[in-house]
């Protein structure tokens, strides 16, 4: 394979998708722990 | 680069196959098929919860007593999810499913809510060591691998991505390290196949192994979360080793993934100006940020959030508190090593030839040892109280 640079659209779709996947696991997880600490969602939201 | 560096067999069907499935790059979000990759490991997690809470139970009297109450629930997430991978791969719509496999969302997900759980003064306490560790032990593995592809030929480009993996963080450090040095998305597919493959084994090894050495819970912690590549296989096998290990493995793999900007600018710096020569590409200081992964601002502000909510809340409404956060924070991880399991494809090792592999087996060990020995030297005498 040679070694030459490719600039290939979807590498930068994986890299944006990752930056935004991190601030949309930010945003939920903080979503859980305000609404747990509010006591809003409790241990029993979830089942077994 | 040799075929033998990648793949020379596959189709351009194969292709797509493995970079849907080891990649989530958001192509086919919210499609049918990424609703049934996610009704996968949902239905996956469930029956993972159930085992974890019912073995120890259905096993109390007889002679499997002992492994039924010391196996945890990583242990059964992978499981089923290696068991669902097999059955979907057999009914020929693994793959398809795939972009519901978001291991990645779900383990940042997990470890925001985490953050909950660490009082922010072991962070505080934790980050000095945390910091020092990840600095040699990047600059130190990172410096090996990158030594050891070139002596052995590999691409320029695959050199920085295993490099990168093998350091930092994995998955996410081979996709910044990707856009970094643009490699082909084929290294990329590949790269993140190889951390999968090391890291499984690694979930279940190193915490025996700490065991076996008799290594304090922050040392253990500090040693797997210094060690093992990926984000989710440092939680499943902190989760393994204990509450104290787990705590310690997330602050020490966060600080890895916040120094992951560095490595990328570093990156883009060097293929600009020595691989490629390409004088009018010059690394922004705004791509430290761009690079930076924000879950772990979430980390820390669930943290101080829970801290400051300690500080006031009366014990029962703290206790209340605690369980619902754990529990949120283990369904969350569950998820993410079900998708763990189905993402696992040992064919991509055939695919790439034995020198990426010889590379990556052996700054694997070599990443062991020195993080073995630094977690033991900055976390002797460390206690989380």
């Amino acid at each position: 394979m040679p070694d030459k640079p490719h600039t290939p659209a979807d590498v930068d779709d994986a890299g944006r998708f990752a930056l935004s996947e991190d601030w949309l696991a930010t945003a939920v997880g903080l979503v859980i722990v305000v609404l747990a600490a509010a006591g809003v969602v409790t241990e029993g939201w979830i089942p077994l | 680069m040799s075929t033998e560096n990648t793949r020379s067999t596959n189709t351009p069907a194969d292709d797509r196959s493995l970079e849907d499935s080891v990649v989530g790059d958001g192509r086919g979000l919210w499609t049918l098929a990424f609703l049934a990759g996610l009704v996968a490991v949902v239905v996956g997690g469930a029956v993972a919860r159930y085992l974890a809470v019912h073995v120890p139970e259905w096993t109390a009297e007889g002679s499997l007593a002992e492994i039924g109450a010391a196996v945890e629930y990583p242990v059964y997430a992978i499981a089923v999810g290696l068991a669902l991978n097999g059955v979907l791969a057999a009914a020929g719509v693994r793959d398809r499913l795939a972009p519901g496999f978001r291991t990645e969302f779900f383990i940042k997900t997990g470890l925001v809510v985490l953050g909950a759980t660490v009082v922010f003064s072991v962070i505080v306490r934790a980050a000095g060591p945390a910091i020092l560790q990840g600095l040699l032990l990047i600059s130190g593995v990172f410096g090996f691998t990158w030594w050891l592809a070139g002596r052995l030929g590999l691409d320029e480009r695959l050199r920085a991505l295993l490099a990168s993996a093998v350091s930092i963080c994995g998955v996410s450090a081979a996709i910044a390290a990707a856009g970094a040095v643009r490699a082909r998305r084929e290294q990329l597919a590949y790269t993140a196949s190889l951390v999968i493959i090391f890291a499984l084994p690694s979930i279940f090894v190193l915490p025996w192994l700490a065991d076996l050495l008799g290594l304090s819970p922050a040392v253990t912690g500090a040693w797997l979360g210094g060690n093992i590549d990926t984000t989710a296989a440092v939680t499943a096998a902190g989760s393994i080793a204990g509450e104290e290990p787990l705590q310690i493995a997330s602050i020490v793999k966060l600080t890895q993934n916040a120094l992951i900007g560095i490595v990328a600018v570093g990156l883009t710096a060097w293929f600009a100006f020595k691989v490629d020569r390409t004088a009018g590409e010059k690394p922004r200081a705004i791509e430290l940020w761009h690079r930076f992964p924000k879950f772990v601002l979430g980390f820390l502000a669930a943290s101080v959030l829970a801290t400051v909510f300690a500080e006031q809340a009366s014990a029962a409404r703290l206790e209340d508190f605690d369980a619902t956060i754990k529990v949120f924070r283990d369904t969350f991880l569950t998820l993410a090593f079900v998708s763990i399991g189905l993402e696992f494809k040992v064919t991509s090792l055939r695919e790439a030839g034995w020198k990426p592999v010889g590379v990556f087996a052996a700054a694997t060990v070599f990443n062991i040892l020195l993080a073995l020995a630094l977690a033991s030297v900055l976390f002797a005498g460390f206690t989380l109280d």
